[in-house]
């Protein structure tokens, strides 16, 4: 394992770890506090392998957008014990994550080397009727749910 | 060399695997509704981390990827607000008792 490795593999650890805070947290408002941390810690990955228009992405809608509208709702609804985790349901999943990283490691043993980082400029033309239809739908999607959100009686 | 030899490939997918499951773990244990769209989020997380490989690959495809990853998880995140606010003004509640069934009532 090499330096670059040790990071990535640091990052990821605290990644996961956030992520069991989420699963372990009581409360909905640290959840959704351990979740951005988490975010940041995925976007902190894309940093290392210098794909920085991820990292913005990540930054600035996934932390910065959906983050802080969750960590919002969840500090609305924070009053109640939200979670209850079922001590029969670990056991399949420590026993699935020890076959996913036996395998992993057995069978993913080259190194990812990200090549031509700076096309990103590239996408908007390559891609431009995807983004078109993506932004379409959100629009679609937002509008049906303003009209959802004001048919329904109070 | 530091440690065991493992490639920056294993290291990043048992990391997405990990996050996964705990995703997968939170959402059902949830209780309210608050708490299964945090797990969402946390599933589109491990999505971000399982498409870094393809940056080595096919990296145009990649970043489009990871843009439809965005605009998903942003809408999923309108339908579920939506959803919660709907939630609350019918049954006066965010818990996910209060859904018995999904679909239309007949």
């Amino acid at each position: 394992m090499n330096i670059d490795t040790l990071i990535i593999a640091v990052a990821g650890l605290f990644a996961v770890a956030s992520s069991v805070g989420v699963l372990l947290t009581k409360d909905n408002f640290y959840a959704a506090l351990y979740m951005s941390v988490t975010m940041l810690f995925v976007a902190a990955i894309y940093a290392a392998f210098n794909i920085q228009p991820v990292v913005v992405i990540i930054a600035l809608i996934f932390v910065g957008a959906v983050g802080i509208v969750t960590v919002a709702i969840a500090a609305t609804y924070r009053a109640r014990v939200s979670r209850k985790v079922n001590i029969f349901w670990v056991v399949p999943v420590i026993v699935v994550f020890a076959i996913l990283a036996l395998a992993y490691t057995s069978l993913a043993v080259e190194s990812i080397e990200v090549v031509n980082p700076e096309v990103f400029a590239a996408v908007a033309t390559d891609y431009f009727f995807v983004i078109a239809f993506l932004f379409a739908l959100v629009v679609l999607m937002m509008l049906s749910a303003i009209k959802l959100a004001r048919r329904v009686d109070l | 060399m530091i440690g065991p030899d493992v490639s920056n490939l294993a290291v990043i997918l048992i990391t997405s695997g990990a996050i996964l499951l705990v995703a997968y773990l939170t959402a059902i244990s949830a209780k309210d509704v608050i708490r299964l769209l945090i797990s969402l989020e946390l599933m589109f997380a491990a999505v971000f981390l399982a498409i870094i490989p393809l940056f080595s690959i096919n990296p145009p495809m990649a970043y489009a990827v990871a843009i439809i990853t965005a605009f998903t998880s942003s809408t999923e995140l309108l339908v579920l607000v939506t959803a919660i606010i709907l939630l609350d003004r019918r049954k006066k509640g965010i818990g996910v008792d209060k859904v018995a069934v999904g679909g239309d009532s007949l």
